[in-house]
């Protein structure tokens, strides 16, 4: 049995600057786990601890997401190893072609079960990656996962919907996106650093991989940074608190906001 | 005639906004929906002007999701230059079999979309809203877009479809209503967020006091509808949440984190209310008020009632 765990590599783009000509400057951001990816390998290592199933991270992107130190902050988490591709042809790549890579990777390690991924990347946000996915490899997705027990191909699988909580039964091999609750990840430990380092790692080639191609050509023919609304920026005195709450409210009416 | 735009619905049948994007497009081809949720849906959809609806027959005991490969079957036969499906998670997986049916582009953050004779043009927002792309594409493209809420009935409804397909092994075992009512942030002309300065749960008393002063809906930072639990998902504001551009938006304890603000962006007046002078939300406000939320909010309350 095979778990897989898919996780970005990347930067928060509050770390980020943005130019008048809309180029996003990522040279001070920090790079690491996505956010919400650390809870998805956690739900992956719990399954995993109480079937028995081999935990295995895939991650895809440009140079970088594969070094020897962003692995081993992945293996620390519990992965008993990591597949990784890296190449520069997925730098900035859109959502349904790192699915598309994402897939073939999971075809290439063979035998899958399971795939978890976290709920949306700290960058991009965009929660598509597990879904497209899913249907690059014909199987069913579920989104807002807290819970997942049983058997890698009989799971019982819980999940947040508008209004309350499902529980589901899913059947054969499925993609599931955790919501970005379901656990509190498990904070690695110097022990679990080390032993990181000595757990497997293989590179790729993303040539070597079985990528459908897309049917869709996207060029950017622009950027621009967005216009902000121009904001008061007017900081009203609060020593005497029912001052500042009656020129408040009344500076809120004067505006139509109240 | 050949299918200009595909919408694919899951249990929602809120999809007014996407018709509009739809129709707006232009061209000779229909917009055609397809329905993985309920019949009832079905029945709501074909009444909402679309010029075709296809219906999974989504079996009892079965969430919209398991008739996936329905849908992408459906979009796959009469290919569109665009697929639009609406954020809630259902509709995010029908959208993804589809976008991957099609091995089309997947483009999130559309700010507005435009078609020419060959390709489709659209500004798209990315790395939480701090750039914007223009990108042209030339073949399908998939749009995950705010549904909207459903227009009125034209009257006249066009007839359901109904196609079947395998539907994937998955079955609802139960499902449990939450302690929280359901929320329209996007109705609400006053908004309050609520962030982890408030703090404990019990405290919220406050905020609803002014929220009923305001006449104000009650919002939310991430941590404090994902982990604190102290309200419904529905509720938080952010990248990944709620994006609302109301006349009044009131930042109570909101730090101002970027994935929360690019949230409110759209807000006429921005109100911010939090014991540090350097928090970031000071930045984006219209009015800034440095102090202790507690007494802030009870003198605010007081003054509206």
């Amino acid at each position: 049995m095979k778990i897989v765990v898919a996780y970005k590599w990347t930067s928060d783009p509050e770390e980020a600057t943005v130019g008048a000509d809309g180029i996003v400057d990522w040279s001070r951001a920090r790079p690491g786990i996505s956010t919400y990816d650390p809870v998805a390998i956690e739900l992956g290592r719990r399954l995993a601890t109480e079937t028995g199933a081999e935990l295995i991270g895939v991650t895809v992107g440009a140079k970088g997401v594969g070094t020897p130190l962003a692995c081993k902050a992945a293996l620390a988490r519990g992965l008993a190893r990591v597949v990784v591709v890296e190449d520069d042809s997925l730098k900035g790549a859109g959502q349904a072609e790192l699915a598309a890579v994402i897939a073939a990777v999971v075809r290439h390690i063979g035998d899958v079960d399971l795939v978890i991924t976290g709920d949306s990347s700290v960058d991009v946000a965009a929660k598509m990656v597990p879904t497209v996915l899913a249907g690059e490899l014909g199987w069913p997705a579920v989104a807002e996962v807290t819970e997942v027990t049983g058997q890698p191909g009989t799971l019982r699988v819980g999940r947040a919907i508008s209004g309350g909580a499902q529980t589901l039964e899913v059947s054969g091999p499925v993609v599931l996106a955790a919501s970005a609750d379901a656990t509190a990840p498990h904070v690695p430990g110097m022990k679990d650093l080390l032993a990181a380092g000595k757990k497997p790692v293989e590179h790729v080639d993303l040539a070597a991989l079985d990528v459908p191609a897309s049917s869709a050509v996207m060029t950017i023919t622009g950027r621009a940074r967005p216009a902000r609304k121009e904001r008061k920026h007017q900081f009203l005195d609060t020593s005497d608190p029912a001052a500042a709450a009656a020129e408040l409210v009344k500076a809120l009416r004067e505006v139509g906001a109240l | 005639m050949s299918v200009n735009a595909w919408i694919v619905v899951g249990d929602q049948s809120a999809i007014g906004d996407l018709i509009t994007v739809a129709r707006s497009l232009g061209g000779d081809g229909t917009v055609a929906a397809v329905v993985a949720g309920p019949r009832a849906v079905a029945e709501t959809v074909a009444a909402s002007g679309v010029d075709r609806v296809v219906w999974c027959g989504t079996p009892d005991g079965s969430p919209a999701e398991a008739s996936a490969p329905a849908v992408a079957e459906a979009v796959a036969a009469d290919p569109p230059r665009v697929v639009l499906g609406g954020r809630n998670p259902g509709d995010r997986v029908l959208l993804g079999a589809a976008a991957a049916g099609l091995h089309a582009a997947v483009l999130t953050g559309a700010r507005s979309v435009t078609a020419g004779a060959d390709t489709v043009t659209v500004v798209n927002a990315v790395y939480g809203d701090i750039s914007d792309e223009t990108v042209e594409i030339s073949g399908p493209v998939a749009l995950l877009l705010d549904g909207g809420s459903v227009p009125a009935a034209s009257g006249a409804s066009v007839p359901i479809e109904e196609v079947t397909a395998t539907p994937y092994g998955v079955k609802v075992l139960e499902t449990i209503s939450s302690e929280f009512e359901e929320v329209d942030l996007n109705a609400a002309q006053r908004v309050i967020g609520v962030g982890r300065g408030l703090r404990a749960k019990e405290d919220l008393a406050l905020i609803e006091a002014l929220a009923a002063a305001a006449q104000a809906e009650i919002a939310c930072s991430r941590p404090v509808a994902e982990g604190l639990n102290w309200m419904g998902k529905d509720r938080y504001i952010g990248s990944s949440g709620a994006r609302i551009s109301p006349q009044l938006y009131l930042a109570v304890g909101i730090s101002g984190q970027l994935q929360h603000m690019v949230g409110v962006t759209g807000a006429e007046t921005i109100v911010a209310i939090n014991s540090d002078p350097n928090a970031a939300v000071f930045q984006q406000a219209d009015y800034g008020l440095v102090g202790d939320l507690y007494e802030l909010v009870a003198e605010i309350t007081s003054v509206l009632e």
